[in-house]
């Protein structure tokens, strides 16, 4: 089989398996379901950020929350739904493109402590204000629907998530293999020579940036619609942390690879949060489990494929098929 | 095509590029020589824009590119091939090419995204230009490789046809033939000269003197920022100033 049948096969079987898994879970899983999708359209952004372009974001759990406040403020203010999701993105968007403006003149490490700060300044910004419910939070936000028709069954809203990832996915696939694809490709290895062969540097950056941020925008609004309350402590900085594990986990600069770290990195936390919350346990087991396998995995990963998981594991497989000494 | 008018860039007092003046004829291939550090390269980069002069300026075919981008001045068709290699890792040959294609192309993110028309329209004229630019350098077999698998003489080559995607009006060659063997030099010799038949106006950097009088019409000798020669490549040969600060002693008789 060779490359590009192989891959959409894997594809179609992705896509089958996504689709018929929600109607075997149960109500917690089916919630669990729904975090993981929004944790895949959070780090295929960060992914192509990061993996494609070279920008790293450290913030992106504030992309996410300006998502989910703006659809929970836009319904509880009784616009409708649908508004408040197609808006989250948007706003989502046009943050980082303010901020990006002064923060992508930065690189490496000191991109990162940025958007870390940024983070750290809107929460507590949103912590501040009366409108956004301050510390407590916004609550009651209303269902997803149109009209009358509302969104209760989690399973719909397990469906929602899973259209979102699949055009996000859809959307990250097409632009890498396009002119502005290749042009962010080509500045993460060198912006000097990606500038001399036209590719406005600058501005393709913000764009990168902010087309992430409108993927957490538009997965924060799924969250706000689902759980029907948010406030500062729903969006932990921690969380930004655990998308970048995701993302590098999965392997960075791949389309694949963020869904499966995500997947990876969801079920795992599942699996320690039930274990720490066994009897017997102390309060804080939970936490420090989490914490602990986050690095964990993040060294062992980085140590034994350096690339993530889904390119290293991709690399192994070509190896033991046939040689051929070129590739096209 | 081109003129530089008196211009001037220094690094902490010292000069790398000091009053240079150059006018560059339409269809010239014009040699730039110099020892080491002598601001051969930081004049391509006052061109390409990616260094802003202290003082002097910038004529372009008729306008002044002073204030232009990097990668304005690209689509106005300035390209450059640098010294080393400076490739898009991660990307094939064929990919690396295309990204010259930038300069004559228009879609942007959402035609890309979305796949609109605009995005199949050009998107296969990219292929087919870049594929044409990688045949002209004779790396039609390396095509689906990974650049930066590709061996040093073929990094340079590939770096030749990303340029030659943008379809330059001026191109600038920043030693595309040293630390080559003699064989691959006779390869970007040869595509050098051909592109120079066919009229594009190109400026060449090397230290091989022999390479660069071999194939330029006129020869600009740099020293410590400044021009100190300037002729055909009989006249240079001959010119005592630039034996005694640049060929050196046995290069006279060689
Ligand atoms: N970015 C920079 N910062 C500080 N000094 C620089 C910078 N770029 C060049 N220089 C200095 O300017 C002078 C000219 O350098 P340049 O690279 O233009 O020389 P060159 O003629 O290309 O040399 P070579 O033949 O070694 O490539 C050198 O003394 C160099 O150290
Ligand atoms: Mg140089």
């Amino acid at each position: 089989m060779n490359r590009p049948t192989f891959g959409y096969a894997v594809a179609a079987l992705a896509a089958a398996a996504s689709f018929a898994v929600p109607l075997m879970l149960d109500r917690s899983q089916l919630t669990i379901f729904i975090l993981l999708g929004t944790a895949v359209i959070v780090t295929t952004g960060l992914s192509l950020l990061m993996g494609y372009a070279g920008q790293v974001s450290l913030g992106q759990g504030s992309f996410y929350a300006v998502g989910a406040y703006t659809a929970g403020l836009m319904a509880v203010h009784g616009l409708p739904t649908l508004l408040g999701l197609a808006a989250a993105p948007v706003l989502a968007a046009a943050l980082a493109a303010l901020v990006g403006v002064p923060l992508l003149r930065l690189r490496g490490h000191y991109l990162a402590f940025a958007t870390l700060a940024v983070q750290l300044i809107l929460l507590s910004l949103v912590g501040q204000f009366e409108f956004t419910g301050g510390d407590i939070g916004l609550r009651g936000i209303p269902q997803l629907g149109v009209g009358d028709a509302t969104l209760i069954d989690p399973l719909a809203y397990a469906y929602v998530t899973l259209a979102a990832a699949a055009l996000v996915l859809l959307v990250t696939r097409n632009l890498i293999k396009s002119r502005p694809g290749r042009g962010l490709r080509a500045l993460a290895s060198t912006e000097v020579a990606a500038e001399s062969a036209g590719v406005p540097v600058g501005r393709y950056k913000l764009a990168v940036f902010s087309l992430s941020a409108a993927y957490a925008g538009l997965a924060g609004g799924i969250y706000a619609f689902y759980l029907g309350y948010i406030s500062p402590g729903s969006f932990p900085v921690l969380l930004s942390v655990q998308f970048v594990v995701m993302a590098v986990v999965g392997g960075l600069g791949t389309v694949w690879g963020p869904v499966v770290g995500a997947t990876l990195i969801t079920l795992l936390v599942q699996a320690l949060n039930s274990l720490g919350t066994m009897p017997g346990m102390p309060a804080y087991a939970p936490d420090v489990l989490s914490y602990a396998v986050y690095a964990l995995l993040l060294i062992l990963v980085l140590l034994f494929m350096p690339r993530g998981l889904l390119p290293s594991i991709g690399s192994r497989l070509e190896d033991r098929r046939a040689i051929s000494p070129t590739r096209s | 095509m081109l003129q530089t008018d008196r211009i001037s860039r220094s690094f902490g007092g010292v000069f790398a590029v000091r009053d240079v003046s150059l006018s560059i004829a339409e269809g010239e291939l014009r040699g730039i020589i110099g020892p080491n550090g002598a601001g051969k390269s930081t004049l391509f980069n006052l061109i390409t824009g990616h260094l802003r002069p202290d003082h002097g300026g910038l004529t372009y075919r008729g306008r002044r590119i002073d204030r232009a981008s990097p990668h304005h001045r690209a689509s106005l068709g300035i390209s450059i091939v640098f010294q080393g290699a400076r490739l898009f890792r991660g990307m094939t040959v064929l990919e690396n090419v295309m990204v010259g294609a930038h300069t004559w192309t228009r879609h942007g993110f959402w035609s890309g995204a979305l796949r609109l028309p605009r995005y199949w329209r050009e998107e296969h004229r990219i292929r087919d230009r870049a594929k044409a630019a990688v045949d002209r350098v004779g790396l039609a077999p390396w095509a689906g490789r990974y650049a930066e698998s590709l061996p040093l003489g073929h990094q340079r080559r590939l770096q030749i046809a990303r340029a030659l995607c943008a379809q330059p009006k001026l191109l600038l060659l920043d030693e595309p033939a040293s630390g080559l063997r003699a064989e691959e030099r006779q390869q970007v010799a040869r595509v050098v000269r051909q592109l120079h038949r066919e009229g594009l106006t190109m400026m060449l950097v090397e230290h091989d003197v022999g390479f660069v009088t071999g194939l330029a019409d006129r020869v600009t000798v740099l020293d410590l920022g400044e021009v100190i020669a300037d002729g055909t490549p009989e006249e240079i040969r001959e010119d005592e100033r630039v034996i005694a600060a640049y060929l050196g002693e046995g290069a006279a008789d060689a």
